[in-house]
């Protein structure tokens, strides 16, 4: 029982953060229907990023950790304004495959910039461990949770409250609409790609805080796939209740079916979710059923 | 198809040629005459590349049937591709069949592979069908490497050279001619392919899948056929790739191979027989002028330590953006136009 506390207590931690990732996907989806297929290498280029700053310029974590969310932003806005601004209008198929070759360049320019494959961020979190019921935890996965709720909340705030955040979900709403009422759309998708990367980031943080900075970080991003699978490409509701439910099927799969079947099958878990929910349900949880109309 | 002016077709055999008048032919016998003496003047390591851009020509092309032509876009072909060459490669050595069973077989295999992926094309697109190729992607490779009784896993499988009718081809050139006359068969099949009702079928798909099914033609068969066809091509050529590198592992397909693959196609024109070729062309190409020039300007410009392994998917990922971009037609919209200026040559 208490091997099962761990693995459930691991799983919805990190799946929380799968769902944070995640949320950054839903709102491009949402604002500007462009599947934003980059999310692995943004993940990893943020950890990069947050080493340089934290360890080789050696700045401390205050100042450090808003330097790197201000890094994200300034990336999400280049990609949308370089990459994903010339191609509005364009089929959903060059929308898909030019997040390909932004996610090729990111790749390069991360091995181009930090030539290890490996490192580890210096500790964010106190190290010792706490004890939840017979489990035995690390500290960084429950803060993690608990960064990620707040997260969760001040963004349903924003949403619900914030002008900029009702606009945001007029335009996913209705973008004919609302340019008519007077809003920049493109502009908005500039924001959608901002906040997303904002969000990638502090997914970057936690997970590398968890695991360090490796080259596995890009498959943290593939499996927010999974998760937008899951809950449905166009719900945050959605992406928040899948995240822990592929980060839960995902450890306690992982650790009850690996003396099973092969070693490492954790690792394709939330792909076999993607196949059968595609089988099933490819509207996923809460997503909206399209009917299609010629 | 455009013709110089005076040339008129009388029948309609005339007028479905591909190669309609005696210049045509006349190039076609020159560019065959260059590519089939190409061994006697190309050094070995330049067959290589050859060899190499010609296996990769094979598995563009039937990811330009299945994108290209019906438009579902398939992030896997590198996953499809292992399929191949693991059924070819498991064939030979460890059942001992022969060369050419294991070359259909790996085609046949890869294509069920991917039908049974393609499914859930008929209900969802686009996205939805990317991911769930990627999925395919890494739960194939998940599966190759730990079947390790059957296909070696991390450590990998040695692949006996190919071998036809007791002749066993193991030098370059002799893999070369292999390699050349399926290429030729495959790129002819395919363009005629798209002229047929099968091919019309995939194009009504890829413009409007409704309005295709509307007109009666049957989605959940022509899909499937698609990625059938799509994977088919991608088997042959990964049966090829296993007996011509002699020894592999998964790390052979991974995922950046599959992005690759889509840069190839679209740099080179989505839905065009010559696209494909052009795209792997131009992609296999630069990875040679980069090989060659990376280690030069690194100790020019004392660049720092990654450089050499990070110009690639650089420059790669920047064409891929700048030619959807800028020319999203690809290098065969170029071609067409130099073809044009030099028919319509002096205007």
């Amino acid at each position: 029982m208490a091997e099962f506390g761990q693995f459930a207590i691991t799983g919805v931690t990190v799946g929380m953060v799968y769902a944070l990732i995640a949320l950054g996907f839903v709102l491009i989806w949402k604002s500007s229907g462009v599947a934003n297929l980059t999310l692995g290498q943004l993940v990893l280029v943020f950890s990069w990023f947050t080493y340089g700053m934290l360890v080789q310029a050696g700045f401390p974590v205050w100042l450090g950790m808003p330097l790197v969310v201000l890094f994200a932003v300034g990336v999400g806005w280049l990609v949308e304004r370089i990459a994903l601004r010339p191609l509005i209008g364009q089929p959903i198929l060059s929308l898909i495959t030019v997040t390909l070759g932004v996610a090729f360049f990111i790749e390069g320019m991360v091995s181009f910039i930090w030539p290890k494959s490996v490192a580890a961020l210096p500790r964010l979190f106190p190290d010792e461990p706490v004890h939840v019921g017979a489990a035995v935890v690390s500290q960084e996965y429950l803060w993690a949770a608990v960064i990620s709720v707040v997260l969760f909340v001040l963004l349903t705030l924003f949403f619900k409250r914030h002008r900029m955040g009702i606009v945001m979900r007029a335009v996913a709403d209705d973008q004919m609409a609302v340019q008519a009422c007077g809003i920049p759309v493109a502009q908005i998708f500039s924001r959608s790609w901002m906040f997303a990367c904002a969000l990638a980031a502090v997914g970057g943080v936690l997970m590398s805080s968890i695991g360090g900075i490796t080259f596995g970080l890009v498959e943290t991003g593939l499996k927010a796939f999974s998760v937008v699978i899951l809950g449905g490409l166009d719900s945050f509701l959605g992406a928040i209740v899948a995240g822990p439910i592929i980060g839960l099927a995902e450890n306690v799969g992982g650790g009850y079916l690996t003396p099973l079947t092969w070693p490492g099958v954790r690792e394709i878990i939330p792909f076999v979710i993607i196949v059968i929910v595609m089988f099933i349900r490819p509207h996923g949880l809460f997503g909206e059923r399209r009917i299609e109309r010629i | 198809m455009s013709l110089p002016t005076g040339i008129r077709s009388y029948s309609y055999s005339q007028d479905m040629a591909v190669f309609r008048t005696r210049t045509h032919w006349v190039w076609l016998a020159v560019l065959l005459a260059f590519l089939f003496t190409g061994p006697l003047y190309w050094s070995n390591y330049w067959l290589g590349v050859v060899n190499l851009i010609g296996i990769t020509v094979i598995a563009a092309t039937g990811l330009n049937i299945l994108t290209g032509y019906c438009g579902q876009l398939s992030i896997g072909h590198a996953g499809f591709i292992a399929v191949g060459a693991y059924t070819s490669a498991i064939m030979t050595n460890r059942f001992e069949l022969p060369f050419l069973v294991g070359l259909i077989s790996a085609g046949g295999i890869a294509g069920l592979v991917g039908m049974v992926f393609g499914i859930p094309s008929l209900r969802v697109k686009g996205f939805y069908l990317a991911i769930s190729t990627i999925a395919a992607q890494f739960i194939i490779i998940w599966v190759i490497n730990h079947w390790t009784s059957l296909t070696g896993g991390f450590v990998g499988i040695s692949v006996p050279p190919a071998s036809i009718g007791g002749i066993s081809l193991v030098s370059q050139a002799s893999q070369f001619y292999l390699i050349m006359i399926v290429v030729i068969i495959v790129v002819f099949l395919t363009n005629n392919l798209a002229r047929s009702r099968v091919g019309r079928a995939f194009v009504a798909i890829r413009d409007n899948d409704l309005a295709a099914q509307v007109m009666g033609i049957n989605l959940f068969r022509y899909k499937l056929l698609a990625f059938f066809l799509g994977c088919f091509l991608a088997g042959i050529a990964g049966s090829l790739l296993a007996h011509w590198t002699g020894f592999m592992n998964a790390e052979n397909f991974t995922m950046t191979d599959s992005i690759l693959y889509i840069g190839m196609i679209i740099i080179g024109g989505l839905g065009t027989t010559i696209g494909p070729i052009l795209g792997v062309l131009f992609i296999r190409l630069a990875q040679q002028g980069i090989t060659f020039l990376s280690p030069l300007l690194e100790d020019t410009f004392a660049m720092p330590a990654g450089f050499t392994t990070g110009l690639g998917p650089m420059v790669f990922g920047l064409a891929i953006m700048l030619f959807l971009i800028l020319e999203p037609r690809g290098l065969a919209h170029r071609w067409a136009l130099i073809r044009a200026s030099y028919r319509l040559w002096p205007f």
